[in-house]
């Protein structure tokens, strides 16, 4: 049975983008658009691994993270950023919202800054699908 | 309907107009309980329209959109890097629809809308995208002249309000935001504007006996917001209203003017300009209007 990935991204470009290269890698997706439709995607679709955006409406995928991260059923679900957002800024936020008193949380598992290439992000998804198994 | 604490600020830009510098000035509202900025930039759909032997600007579309997309992403990472969240929308279309539209997804507390002088010219002939949003949007929305604004906004708009009441049901609203917004507020004028023509034909101590109720009734919603802590001063005017606030703004160096806005199933503004439009179109200040009032202070 083929790797479930969940797609979230508000782009509707960005978003056939990702979804050709995991369905050409033979993996089966599920997409959303924004943070709120993706946690409700997660725990209806159980997916193997998660490629996120963080600038989206309604929820950002600095939130989106964040509980993914902090809920027991969900921290060990792989997750690829990928954002035109800059990795320093996003690690930061996280800094930031720790310091708030909210919960540590780890790095995320990969994190690709927009635009992409369709094999590092075939690339990507593979070796942290690999790493998930292990 | 309650106004309740700003925890969504829905910012509404063309970049000419409401710039990041703007944006900063209502962080301080963090204070008291902002969390999420939503940024909504809409290109006119006549920038990318149909033409004949052209066709739909798809290239020109998808360039506005990445600039302003750029733009975002550079704002969005100074503020996810103070922990706040961010929510971007790039949308083609009318500029209302999409203002509402946002406001209704996002569950919005605080419209921040820019007004040009260009823009309001060209307003004149088609009717006002202000008062359009103003009678349709269940949200508070705060206008910003520009250029006139963009030399003064140095400073928070909501340290020094002036309120201006016209004793309608739906004021209270007004009352209940600023209360909302206590530690940030640093003084508030409120003010009652008497038509003239309610004077005429009174004697000098009918008059004055008017000045004295209406300061009384003004007095007594200082007290409302005294009792939470933040100072207010009771003004009553005489005159033209849409004059006497602009007037009684610049007496009391106010940051912001804010006016209970009427909502009307079927808008009219094409025809019919209300004073808080006029007052969101010409004042040197900021204008907070907010909905809930059956009509507008100073109306008939």
């Amino acid at each position: 049975m083929p790797a479930k990935i969940l797609l979230v991204d508000d782009d509707p470009d960005v978003m056939l983008f990702n979804k050709t290269v995991a369905e050409e890698n033979g993996f089966q997706t599920v997409t959303a658009a924004n943070g709120e439709e993706g946690l409700a995607l997660l725990e209806k679709e159980h997916p193997d691994l998660v490629v996120l955006d963080v600038l989206m409406p309604r929820q950002s995928g600095v939130k989106m993270y964040r509980t993914i991260k902090t809920e027991e059923k969900w921290r060990d679900i792989p997750v690829i950023i990928l954002s035109g957002i800059s990795r320093r800024s996003f690690l930061k936020s996280q800094e930031a919202l720790t310091e708030f008193g909210e919960e540590n949380v780890p790095q995320p598992e990969a994190y690709l800054e927009k635009p992409v290439e369709a094999g590092d992000l075939a690339r990507t998804i593979q070796n942290n699908l690999k790493k998930a198994e292990n | 309907m309650m106004s309740g604490p700003v925890k969504k600020l829905l910012f509404v830009t063309r970049f000419e107009d409401l710039g990041f510098d703007t944006l900063q000035l209502f962080l301080e509202l963090r204070k008291t309980s902002l969390e999420h900025i939503v940024f909504l930039y809409v290109i006119q759909r006549d920038k990318v329209a149909f033409q004949r032997g052209v066709g739909y600007k798809k290239s020109e579309e998808i360039r506005l959109r990445e600039k302003a997309n750029i733009r975002f992403i550079d704002w969005a990472e100074t503020l996810f890097e103070q922990g706040m969240e961010v929510g971007v929308y790039i949308t083609v279309g009318n500029l209302v629809s999409q203002v509402l539209s946002a406001v209704d997804k996002e569950g919005i507390d605080l419209v921040v809308i820019g007004n040009s002088e260009k823009k309001r010219l060209s307003q004149l002939v088609s009717g006002s995208d202000i008062a359009e949003l103003m009678h349709r949007t269940p949200a508070p929305v705060l206008t910003i002249n520009f250029p006139s604004d963009a030399k003064r906004l140095t400073e928070n708009p909501f340290h020094r309000p002036l309120v201006a009441l016209n004793w309608l049901p739906g004021e209270q609203r007004i009352l209940d935001f600023l209360l909302s917004l206590k530690g940030i507020v640093q003084g508030v004028d409120v003010i009652h504007v008497a038509r003239e023509q309610d004077l005429k034909g009174t004697s000098a101590m009918g008059v004055q006996k008017t000045r004295k109720e209406q300061r009384k009734r003004l007095e007594a919603v200082c007290g409302q917001l005294e009792a939470s802590d933040i100072s207010a001063q009771a003004h009553v005017y005489v005159g033209e209203p849409s004059e006497e606030i602009h007037r009684a703004a610049r007496d009391c160096r106010s940051s912001l003017i804010v006016i209970g806005s009427p909502q009307k199933k079927a808008f009219d503004g094409k025809f019919r300009k209300s004073l808080p439009v006029e007052l969101a179109e010409t004042a040197l200040c900021p204008v907070l209007l907010v909905p809930g009032s059956s009509a507008a202070a100073g109306e008939p």
